[in-house]
């Protein structure tokens, strides 16, 4: 294997997406060297890190927004990373990931912030652990081979397991345990799933291949698609968390320190959501089909489940840990019902929900500095005590009920309008979890920011301090700049989205297959003369018992695997990428 | 004999001359003892030398010792386990009061009978070096005669192994009584031509039985809790893995062997195993107290992950099962370091519970630890991951899918015990401080050199991979 330096240099030092994503693990790696006392410096190299990392993001995307308020696919030269089985580096950052990147990005800080008092030992480790972590949501949110996907989407484990497990609350080990677990056992199945989808690419194809492109060429018979879905399906619902595998999301929560919590609601639950968006839906859309109801109801069951139990809690972290489970029914009703209104409602309703949730544990976070305690029972009247900081708490409450005007309304708006055009009923019984989720905020406010002042101790606790308004104010304003104007964050990720929607329209509409092959390969008997193909990365194939023969497996241009991406590329419902 | 058949031995020569030397300096010079470590560590290297530069490529001694890319890459192997294991060696003889030349040859002949197994197409030649590298892993099994527990170890494994001998020979002569060869290829010529009779697939079935206990392979593992338990940790490094290695290239030999055999499948027989020794290994390993037991019982779940790839015989199955081998060499050769380390004082127990809150007082031997602990558990980006991915493939390419929904579902309930370690180590409050933890830069250098190539490994594969694959296509003759 052959060393392209220049290609090298130019990944890790041009302004490329290599480098917005590995640059926060490597800046990690200076960290070994502080010494274990240096508490202060290692927190604040970390900000350090993070405000660097927003600014290459931003800069990233800014260079390459298109005109008129679109974003159009941006690519990183791709690199053979495994050539033996045909698995390639390769990272794409397209409407739909873009979001999420800058959503990403932009709550790093804020998350350290919040961390600033609360986390007291360690810092060192848990700077490292977060910025390790960050690398893993990024590239699990830019990767564009399936191989790689699954590499950064198990990357991001072991850093939360050791957030959760070592600066977390009481019964951190057994959260940090679970979640681990929980993840774990799902990921797995999918990992076998994503090697079955590339042995089959290999098979009809003639050569390995993990790329996301070259997998959406894939046409599988309806019923290996059941069961991939079924496994793609595992592992994207626990991460989300859907009902019923939400089991270890409370735990995570409530032990988690701040920072952990912000992260774990703000960002990884909706890789969970993007993982569908990008691959369970568009590559298995008969499967879809066929589950479809009962998705629809797990997802409406999540988001009157969630909201039920938020309503019972009478501890402040687990309210809005039960209120993430309900929002994110939601995002999941939007993207079962396959509308493209719904589907941008889901898509802002992912950036929603990590604003306004994520400012909701840094909220509570704050209080429990100053108290120790997150139980209503502990708190009355705050209003009168910390002005400031009931502001922000009754602000981001209301955004996360939809209020009109806030950012959680337009999102939840467009997703039951485009859900309700898409699969009717559904809706409507979900409109319920709106008016639930007034209720149960609304208690949390009334029990805690309204009322007498009833405990000594509440008496003269501090307000927010200067730190604390600077990390809630930017949080706040776009909550606030999307609720009043949301079209600018609507617009770049349309035009992805409606691509998408396409492909698996055209997708659906194909006639069911027999046997596995690939889409735009004609019948035998049509094609020109077999051409023997160059089995550069190819295993010697063996013959495999119970899957039938392939007819005229060798059908496709010989070049098919690594050019596809362009011409082919309206059809697979992948963006054509600027290089 | 030829002067090629000479040089064609030459890594075996090299680490038994090592070896020679070794004992003689420590007669007549104890004062060098010192630099016995090095020396044997020396002597690896330069074997592993001799076979890149020196061995010519095929058949020697009139066909019975090979030299192909495979045998090279599991010579490789071997060798790695052995340096890093003389590596971790250093500071705990020193320790420990038992630096002698004794174990140093005692290491460097039990590597060359290895090697000379895994060369071997013969099934005579296996079994003498078989015997050879035996001998030597028994009496280094008991070397720490100061522990009551190694010698009862040493006994144990002696008892099982000579059970072991037994069967590969009464197999090897089932099997020369319906061919009349024991060379490998004839057999397999032999039994691909007729129906098989049943004396020669009972054959093939003590040598699977064989070569599963040196493999340390459900129904057969029961010697390796107690042999790991006792023995002298940086040496079960080694005794972990090398003999592993060399018994999974023979096992793959009698396997292609008898792939071709009209109405005997022994596929099912592996696959038996694997699922046996994967569940087994597993639970069993959940619920012990003591590192070095939970290793052991670790190793054979692994060993049941590595039959996956046996399963199906295919020119495939070399490459799995050798990056799978080498994956495992760095993990366990890193973990039994740190642990050889970590426990410096002479007992009988290597409890889990007394890493408390270690992670904090020794970084880099607790972040080593933890980078084993992940890669056995199979995450991402470590090699360990990467063993795992072309295990699972293979199985899936070869409609052995079911077969990898095990390992998936069993290697969940591993990273519960992995984990177990990471949160000792890191989210437990110290219980004790530890007494007479020397500053041992030999273990350290063992333990972080195999979490740095674990890490590496598992970011960088393809070159491995794919010289390897080169490699293992080589096979396909065979």
């Amino acid at each position: 294997m052959e060393l392209d330096l220049d290609l090298i240099a130019e990944l890790l030092f041009g302004n490329s997406l290599t480098r917005l994503v590995l640059f926060p693990a490597v800046a990690a790696l200076p960290l070994l060297f502080f010494p274990r006392s240096a508490q202060g410096a290692a927190r604040g190299y970390a900000l350090a890190v993070s405000l660097v990392e927003l600014l290459l993001g931003v800069w990233y995307v800014a260079a390459h927004w298109g005109a008129g308020g679109s974003f159009t696919a941006v690519a990183d030269p791709e690199v053979a990373w495994i050539p033996t089985f045909g698995i390639r580096y390769a990272l794409v950052m397209d409407g739909i990931s873009m979001p999420l990147v800058v959503l990403t990005v932009f709550l790093l800080p804020f998350v350290l912030l919040g961390s600033w008092v609360g986390v007291t030992r360690h810092w060192k480790g848990f700077a490292g652990s977060m910025l390790v972590l960050t690398t893993g949501i990024l590239g699990t949110l830019l990767a564009w081979d399936l191989f790689l996907f699954y590499i950064f989407w198990e990357v991001m484990l072991v850093p939360m397991y050791l957030i959760i497990g070592i600066w977390g609350g009481e019964r951190r080990v057994y959260a940090a345990v679970k979640f681990f677990l929980y993840t774990m056992a799902g990921s797995l199945l999918m990992l076998l799933a994503i090697l079955w989808m590339a042995w089959q690419y290999a098979e009809v194809a003639g050569a390995w291949s993990f790329a996301y492109a070259d997998l959406m060429q894939l046409g599988l018979p309806v019923g290996p698609q059941l069961w991939l879905f079924a496994a793609f399906f595992l592992a994207f619902a626990i991460k989300v968390p859907m009902f019923p595998f939400h089991t270890w999301l409370p735990d995570a929560h409530v032990e988690a320190p701040t920072g952990g919590s912000v992260i774990l609601a703000g960002i990884l639950l909706k890789l969970g959501t993007y993982g569908f968006l990008r691959f369970a839906l568009p590559f298995f859309p008969q499967a879809v089909e066929t589950f479809q109801p009962v998705l629809l109801a797990l997802a409406v069951a999540g988001i009157l489940y969630g909201a039920l139990v938020a309503w019972v809690q009478v501890d402040m972290k687990k309210l809005v840990a039960y209120s993430s489970i309900a929002h994110l029914g939601f995002v999941m009703l939007g993207l079962f019902a396959v509308d493209q209104i719904a589907w941008e409602g889901a898509l802002l309703q992912m950036v929603n929900h990590g604003l306004s949730t994520g400012a909701l544990f840094l909220l509570v976070g704050m209080l429990y500095d100053r108290r120790h305690t997150k139980k209503f029972a502990d708190f009355s009247g705050l209003a009168k005590v910390m002005p400031w900081f009931a502001f922000f708490l009754i602000f981001s409450a209301l955004a996360s009920v939809g209020l009109p005007g806030l950012n959680g309304f337009v999102g939840e708006f467009l997703i039951l309008i485009g859900a309700y055009r898409a699969v009717g009923w559904w809706a409507v019984v979900a409109t319920f979890g709106v008016v639930l989720a007034a209720v149960y905020l609304l208690k949390m406010l009334i029990e805690t920011v309204w009322g007498p002042v009833e405990h000594e101790e509440n008496r003269h606790l501090a307000d927010l301090g200067l730190r604390e308004i600077a990390t809630l104010v930017p949080l706040a304003v776009l909550m606030l700049a999307i609720g009043v104007a949301p079209e600018p964050f609507l617009r770049p990720s349309r035009a992805d989205l409606d691509r998408t929607l396409t492909a698996y329209q055209a997708r659906l509409a194909e006639p069911a297959r027999e046997v596995p092959g690939l889409r735009d390969v004609l019948p035998p008997g049509e094609e020109a003369a077999p051409e023997e193909l160059p089995r550069a990365a190819a295993l010697p194939a063996d013959p495999v018992p119970g899957v039938p023969p392939v007819p005229a497996p060798d059908a496709v241009p010989a070049a098919a695997p690594s050019t596809a991406t362009v011409n082919i590329a309206d059809a697979a419902g992948v963006p054509e990428v600027n290089r | 004999m030829t002067q090629a058949d000479v040089w064609s031995l030459a890594p075996e020569i090299v680490l038994t001359g090592a070896g020679i030397l070794i004992l003689l300096l420590e007669a007549f010079t104890p004062s060098l003892r010192r630099a016995f470590t090095a020396l044997a560590a020396l002597s690896t290297l330069v074997a592993a030398w001799a076979a890149v530069a020196w061995v010519p490529e095929g058949l020697s001694f009139g066909g019975i010792v090979e030299h192909s890319p495979v045998t090279l890459a599991f010579t490789l192997v071997v060798l790695l386990s052995a340096f890093l294991g003389l590596v971790a060696s250093g500071g705990y003889l020193r320790r420990e009061g038992i630096l002698t030349g004794e174990y140093h040859a005692l290491f460097l002949w039990a590597a060359a009978g290895m090697l000379f197994m895994l060369r071997a197409t013969e099934l005579l030649t296996v079994f003498v070096a078989l015997e050879t590298l035996s001998l030597a892993l028994y009496a280094l099994c008991a070397f720490h005669r100061k522990v009551r527990v190694g010698t009862e170890a040493a006994i144990k494994y002696f008892l099982m192994g000579a059970f072991a001998s037994a069967f590969v020979l009464y197999g090897i002569a089932l099997l020369y009584g319906e061919t009349g060869t024991t060379a490998l290829a004839g057999i397999g010529e032999a039994l691909a031509l007729g129906e098989v009779s049943l004396l020669a697939g009972l054959g093939v079935l003590l040598l699977v039985a064989g070569f599963g206990f040196k493999m340390s392979l459900v129904p057969f593992h029961a010697w390796s809790p107690d042999a790991y338990q006792g023995a002298p940790s940086p040496f079960v490094a080694f005794l972990s893995v090398a003999p592993k290695v060399a018994s999974a290239l023979v096992l793959l030999r009698v396997l292609t062997a008898s792939a071709e055999a009209a109405g005997f499948d022994v596929g099912q027989v592996v696959a038996a195993l694997a699922v046996l020794s994967m569940v087994v290994g597993n639970l069993l390993a959940l619920v012990q107290r003591d590192i070095k037991r939970m290793l052991a019982y670790s190793g054979i779940a692994h060993m049941g992950y590595l039959l996956i790839a046996m399963a199906t015989m295919t020119p495939g199955s070399y490459h799995a099962v050798l990056v799978y081998l080498l994956a495992y060499a760095l993990m366990n050769a890193g973990a039994f370091a740190v642990v050889a380390v970590l426990y410096a004082r002479t007992g009988e127990q290597h409890l889990i519970s007394e890493l408390s809150g270690w992670g904090y007082r020794f970084p880099w031997l607790g972040a080593a630890l933890a980078v084993c602990m992940l890669s056995l558990g199979g995450l991402p980006p470590t090699v360990g991951f990467i063993g795992k991915y072309v295990v699972f493939i293979h199985a899936v390419q070869n409609g052995d899918l079911w077969l990898a929904v095990v390992g998936v579902l069993t290697s969940i309930v591993g990273v519960f015990y992995y984990l177990r370690i990471v949160y000792t180590l890191y989210m437990r409050p110290e219980e004790h401080a530890p007494v007479g933890v020397p500053r041992d830069l030999w273990g350290g250098t063992a333990a972080v050199l195999a979490a740095v190539a674990i890490l590496l490994l598992g970011v960088l594969p393809g070159a491995l991979l794919d010289w390897l694959w080169r490699g293992a296509a080589g096979a396909a003759g065979f």
